[in-house]
């Protein structure tokens, strides 16, 4: 009879080897977005320009925020994406405000081998707004307004918390009092909508400004600085590409960019949808794409078994790390405090920043998500494998000893089968938190379940969201399922803790 | 010359001495039981000869040699060891505890066979107790699981570390005679340490009686018992006996 820990293995590896399939050959033009909205829309309109005039376009759409997006440019991962200069002037150059496109361009030249094409039109910036009933009941029309209501409810995406020409300096110029909290910028409109907060900073031209009601108010002060989308190249794009891409230039206005982004959030285009109409609009000719959209199961088992290679092979880096790591520390007990502190001071790296950290040496995509999600399975495997050597018998030990056992045999023969139920709990704990935190790679362009929760964020629809979250969540149980038919198979029942038992 | 000879061991931990200037003989092929109250140090004793407590002054000598403590290992193969509650590996089944420094040692398997039946018969253990682990049997069982390890490569050192302490006096009864006849079949030398002075008298043929690491008294059981050397061995022989 067939184990049926067996059959659970057998999808694993067959996922393994349909996801490890090779890229086709030639250089393809790499773009990228973010992930909101309007960064894919525009990442697409680049790409289906390209394909109209013969290129071969490779789409990484949907990178986690700023951050991700320039470290995977800079290491040239990625050729292309779309980017404001409000943005590279205050997040990258960190310069005063007001910098021609020149002064930017010589700059990003010098300082990262960048440099960034002709603006697209339209003004994308900094914004505060509120529900449009609110506005007109407390009669609020400009951002100065804002100071005699101090007990509006106002919540800000990070970004627009930390940056200088967010909140610290709007604060500072407009003299609002009110303390604020952090909201992801997606489920921003969400707590809108139920009324759970009053005022957030939106885009000017979201989508979701007509969708939910919402007045935008008049920056009096003239505080936000301008941010014009334009395409941010590394040098090594050559001229041609940049001259079909600067087509674009000046084409989209405020408003052709709005109703761009109202048809995905408001009718359910897709992305490249969108951008086709988009340029179908402003008269430049665009690829007549076949966009398959179907294919839901498809799809998501593709999304599922790249899930799994994510996290298996991390996984198992992990182990073949941590577990002779863990040995080392039992054995020369003065190295215990030094990398279990180290390996939790891994632990507490936020995800997003670790990912970023990790394009310059591994790139984007799938790589750079295995080594970091192996970083965070380090901890729970080392500390247990420790705790576990370390918490066997004093007198077993000292049999083993007196009896004239070498310490490898004392090791392969009793210390590590007596460590394994509590090695293993420790590998259970690290396989469930990598299933869960593999979600996360889809911020680096590696794919699996995280990607339709990226995109569901970036268009605020919680049904798209789901389409990522429930299978995640299915797989994290489903793993610890799969390591109960594990355990039980190689440690003997007496030796098992098992919960409830 | 006896296998086992202490000249002048003392150990210290820090500022408090566990044994002082001991020397001694154990006699080849007897057992010797090493009696003492708690904190006498016979438990350290009995450590120093298989090595797993280095003296701080003095030479043990095993198999006629001072102890060559980087080959520790092939001496421990030479010596039996058994201790108080067993010390059986839970997660191995008493027949894969009994034999396995003869699987470590690459023993042909119908060999190693061979002695584990003889040793589990020999202790009285059915042959169907093979598969069990060590909590799926009785204190005495497992006694007697842990006698078969010690014996398993058939050394010709025994070192029991209160190895009966932890059963009930009918099991104990019971493994004390199997241990007389095993030691009846084939004498070895043994070194017994106990806290109890009957089984001492009961399984030994030499006594020492050690207070506070020093040496009070060794001898043949039967003379320490009728000339007590000083006043600590009358009076711990006769409060131990009394009760």
């Amino acid at each position: 009879m067939v184990h049926p820990a067996t059959w659970l293995l057998a999808p694993l590896l067959l996922g393994f080897f349909l996801a490890a399939g090779g890229t086709a050959a030639g250089k393809p033009i790499i773009i990228g977005s973010k992930q909101f909205n309007e960064s894919y829309i525009l990442g697409e309109a680049m790409a289906q320009v390209l394909e109209a005039r013969g290129y071969r376009v490779q789409r990484r759409l949907g990178l986690g925020g700023t951050l991700i997006c320039f470290e995977a440019l800079r290491s040239r991962e990625i050729d292309l994406y779309p980017e404001y200069t409000g943005t590279i002037e205050q997040a990258i150059l960190k310069l005063p405000r007001h910098a021609t496109r020149e002064t930017l361009n010589d700059k990003l030249r010098e300082a990262y081998g960048l440099r960034l094409l002709r603006p697209f039109g339209f003004n994308n910036t900094y914004a505060l707004a509120l529900p449009e009933d609110l506005a007109s009941r407390l009669g609020i029309a400009a951002i100065s307004d804002l100071m005699r209501f101090p007990n509006l409810r106002m919540a800000f995406s990070h970004e627009f918390m930390e940056r200088q020409d967010g909140w610290p300096g709007l604060a500072a110029a407009y003299r609002l009092a009110t303390k604020p909290t952090g909201i992801q910028h997606g489920l921003a409109y969400q707590a809108i909508q139920e009324r759970t907060i009053d005022v957030t900073d939106v885009y000017s031209t979201d989508g979701d400004i007509e969708k939910y009601r919402l007045a935008v108010l008049r920056d009096d002060k003239e505080f936000f600085p301008q941010y014009l989308a334009a395409p941010f190249a590394h040098l090594g794009v050559d001229e041609q590409v940049a001259a079909v891409v600067n087509e674009l230039q000046g084409k989209i206005s405020d408003a052709a960019m709005r109703r761009a982004n109202a048809q995905v959030l408001l009718k359910g285009a897709t992305f490249a949808e969108a951008a086709g109409s988009l340029l179908r609009e402003i008269g430049v000719a665009q690829a007549t794409r076949e966009r398959r959209d179907g294919a839901f199961w498809l799809t998501l088992l593709l999304q599922t078994v790249t899930h799994l290679k994510l996290t298996l092979i991390a996984l198992l880096a992990a182990m073949l790390v941590a577990m002779p790591l863990g040995v080392l520390v039992y054995r020369l007990q003065r190295l215990s405090r030094p990398i279990i502190y180290a390996a939790g001071l891994l632990q507490t790296i936020p995800s997003i920043a670790l990912l970023a950290f990790m394009i310059p040496f591994f790139g984007i995509g799938v790589k750079p998500a295995i080594v970091a999600l192996s970083l965070y399975a380090l901890l729970p495997i080392l500390r247990n494998t420790a705790t576990a050597l370390f918490s066997i018998d004093p007198l077993l030990k000292r049999v083993s000893i007196g009896m004239g056992m070498t310490t490898w045999q004392r090791l392969r023969h009793i210390e590590l089968p007596l460590a394994a139920p509590t090695i293993m709990a420790g590998i259970k704990t690290a396989a469930v938190i990598n299933v869960g935190t593999a979600t996360l790679a889809a911020f680096i362009g590696a794919g699996g379940l995280g990607e339709p929760i990226v995109t569901g964020l970036a268009l605020n629809d919680s049904a798209i969201i789901l389409r990522g979250a429930i299978p995640a969540a299915l797989l994290a149980v489903l793993t610890e399922f799969a390591f109960e038919v594990l355990e039980r198979r190689l440690v003997p029942r007496h030796l098992l803790q098992r919960l409830g038992a | 010359m006896s296998q086992i000879i202490f000249e002048h061991i003392s150990k210290t931990y820090g500022a408090t001495a566990a044994l002082r200037d001991l020397c001694l003989e154990f006699p080849d092929k007897m057992t010797t039981a090493v009696v003492g109250t708690s904190g006498s140090g016979k438990s350290t004793l009995l450590q120093h000869i298989n090595g797993l407590v280095l003296p701080s002054r003095g030479v043990v000598k095993v198999f006629e040699e001072p102890i060559d403590y980087a080959r520790l290992r092939q001496l421990r193969l030479r010596i039996g060891y058994a201790v108080q509650g067993s010390g059986l590996f839970p997660h191995l089944t008493a027949k894969q505890n009994i034999t396995l420094l003869a699987r470590l040692q690459k023993w042909e398997r119908p060999r190693l066979e061979a002695r584990a039946e003889e040793l589990m018969r020999l202790v009285n253990l059915p042959l169907d107790y093979a598969p069990r682990y060590p909590h799926e049997l009785s204190g005495g069982e497992q006694q007697r699981v842990g006698l078969c390890r010690a014996m398993m490569l058939d050394p010709p050192i025994f070192l029991l570390d209160e190895a009966f302490g932890a059963l009930d006096p009918i099991t104990r009864g019971e493994v004390h005679e199997e241990f007389l006849r095993l030691q009846r079949a084939a004498p070895r030398t043994v070194v017994l340490v106990t806290h109890d002075v009957r089984e001492a008298l009961k399984l030994g043929d030499y006594l020492v009686v050690l207070s506070k690491g020093e040496l009070q008294q060794a001898g043949p059981c039967e003379e320490v018992v009728a000339s007590p050397a000083t006043e600590f061995v009358r009076q711990f022989l006769r409060t131990q006996l009394e009760t």
